[in-house]
């Protein structure tokens, strides 16, 4: 039944697992690294082994860490008292980008998601409720996707997993990109920008 | 905007095909087969992307060829609009004015259209769906953003399906509160969607009869009633109440998508006690009545295409319909001609494997 040789089809079908690659994809990037170099292939399949065995999620805020610690959770100048609620490590790197934020974060690792069987208890939400219980935090910023599943995940924090707490609780605001036209705006985060408008 | 010349390339049974449209009344003559309702198509497909006819890219493809081409150039605001789309195996892609368009909804607008065809009839005789998507569609056609709230709802009943039946009959505490936020979602933009239905049949209502009048020439009344699948004063009450019921069924039992809308002539329930023809008027009716609607609000009357319309009413019905045509341009098919007493601007019909330009407006 397979055209090729069996490891080829091993590795076709393991990369066609990933994220945002299709079978055509996966079947170019084999082929590639059938005629590549001995060395760059290796090279590829150490970075791989070296990520998952040094490579962990922090054990206090789940961001990728090496070590149990990430680097802003164990950096003493930040904010202790200011959390900011992330789905994903890389939203973190966004964030980071912007200088804005000196606190600490907790990433969720997802969102509620039913269709995909995604709950509260599939993501790091009971750790989220268990560190504003302990640690003494004064302001909680959720920073889920602009989406359905991140605004549902947003209202499930605010109105179930913090409603205990006497802690302050901020979305992130929606609205135009800095520097852009007003012209070029879409309707909807126009619409969002216009309703979440500001005292001069 | 009004289109002006219209080019196809490969669509449907037409290889190559280049005609003029006047502005006011064109009428498509021709034997069945002949490829009347595909010339509408192509013209429907100009402001929607999508067939009224719900057949999929392929199949408007010509056979033999890979891909299809319509262009067209119209007038809006004195200025010349150029439409081109390319439609191909699971690939279409359009342009405005040179300008490829990054989503469809940003094609509505450009060219408008009502399409009235013979599976219209379903609109009157068929279950909720039909008319609920007749109003929803109204809804985006007067307000685009609209589009949001109603891919909204859908993913959040399909959310709130799926985690009812994970829960299959009980639940977590989890999956409990998970439930209680998708209520509160559900219940908001479910009520704000039955609110704007409502709204709109309000404005419609009076336009459907009298379209209903001009055609029957009768004095009846249209009347709608939008049945709610809920009668708590907000829709977040029932859906609480609703919940032991959902959660046994592993559905959501109240919302926009378990309302009808019933339509009554005169009081009698048009679904279950009019006649067919009285069905086929209502139907246009309430096509019409839409499409009066959006030239009100919008100031610019859309494109009217009405497909076989013509064989479905009686002598009367159809010369009425033909002399009560709304201001606009309007594209009619037609496999047994006109009344005798119609007058066309334009008349365009195939003989042979060729359309040709019967009839011209003297003043072109």
């Amino acid at each position: 039944m397979s055209a090729y040789a069996k490891p080829v089809e091993v590795l076709i079908d393991e990369l066609g697992r990933l994220p945002g690659i299709g079978p055509k994809s996966a079947q170019r990037i084999a082929f590639h690294l059938l005629k590549a170099d001995r060395v760059d292939a290796q090279r590829l399949a150490d970075a791989v082994v070296e990520l998952k065995e040094k490579v962990a999620f922090c054990e206090t805020c789940f961001n990728v860490a090496e070590g149990d610690e990430c680097t802003i959770c164990g950096d003493p100048r930040r904010e202790q008292h200011v959390l900011c609620v992330v789905e994903e490590p890389k939203d973190i790197a966004a964030l980071e980008k912007t200088g804005a934020f000196n606190g600490r974060y907790h990433v969720l690792l997802g969102a509620i998601n039913p269709l995909e069987g995604i709950g509260p208890e599939q993501i790091k939400m009971r750790e989220l409720a268990l560190r504003v219980a302990q640690d003494d935090i004064t302001e909680v910023i959720i920073c889920t996707n602009p989406n359905l599943e991140g605004e549902t995940t947003a209202a499930f924090i605010a109105n179930k997993i913090l409603a205990p707490f006497e802690v302050k609780v901020t979305r992130l605001a929606s609205g135009l990109p800095v520097g852009g036209d007003l012209e070029y705006a879409d309707e909807l985060t126009l619409g969002r920008a216009l309703e979440g408008r500001q005292a001069l | 905007m009004k289109l002006a010349t219209v080019w196809l390339t490969d669509f449907r049974n037409y290889e190559q095909l280049e005609i003029n449209l006047d502005e006011g009344f064109t009428a498509v003559l021709g034997p069945n087969g002949a490829g009347k309702s595909n010339l509408l198509e192509s013209l429907a497909l100009l402001a929607t992307l999508k067939s009224f006819r719900r057949a999929p890219t392929d199949s408007l493809v010509r056979k033999g060829a890979d891909r299809a081409i319509v262009r067209a150039t119209g007038i809006r605001d004195d200025r010349e609009v150029l439409i081109e789309l390319e439609l191909a195996k699971g690939r279409t892609r359009a342009q405005v004015n040179r300008q490829p368009l990054k989503r469809t909804r940003d094609l509505l607008g450009a060219l408008r259209v009502t399409v009235f065809g013979p599976d219209d009839l379903a609109l009157v005789k068929e279950g909720p769906s039909v008319r609920r998507e007749y109003i929803d569609d109204l809804i985006v056609a007067l307000d685009p953003p609209a589009d949001a709230v109603l891919s909204d709802l859908d993913r959040i009943l399909k959310q709130r399906n799926a985690l009812l039946r994970q829960m299959s009959g009980s639940g977590d505490e989890a999956s409990l509160l998970t439930l209680d936020i998708w209520d509160d979602k559900l219940a908001a933009a479910g009520e704000h969607l039955t609110i704007r239905r409502e709204n709109l049949l309000v404005d419609l209502m009076p336009l459907a009869t009298e379209s209903y009048r001009v055609l029957s020439n009768t004095e009846v009344d249209v009347v709608a009633f939008y049945n709610r699948s809920w009668d708590t004063e907000h829709m977040a009450e029932a859906v609480a109440d609703s919940r032991a019921n959902d959660q046994r069924r592993g559905t959501t039992s109240v919302g926009p998508h378990r309302d009808d809308i019933v339509v009554t002539v005169d009081g009698f329930d048009s679904r279950t006690e009019c006649s067919q023809g009285e069905q086929r008027t209502l139907a246009l009716a309430l096509r019409l009545a839409g499409h009066r609607l959006l030239a009100e609000r919008l100031g610019e009357s859309p494109l009217l295409l009405l497909d076989d319309v013509l064989s479905e009413l009686d002598p009367d019905r159809a010369r009425a319909l033909l002399n009560s045509l709304p201001p606009g341009q309007t594209v009619i098919t037609s496999a047994q001609g006109l009344p005798p007493d119609t007058v066309p601007d334009q008349v365009l019909e195939h003989r042979g494997d060729r359309l040709e330009v019967v009839k011209m407006n003297d003043l072109d």
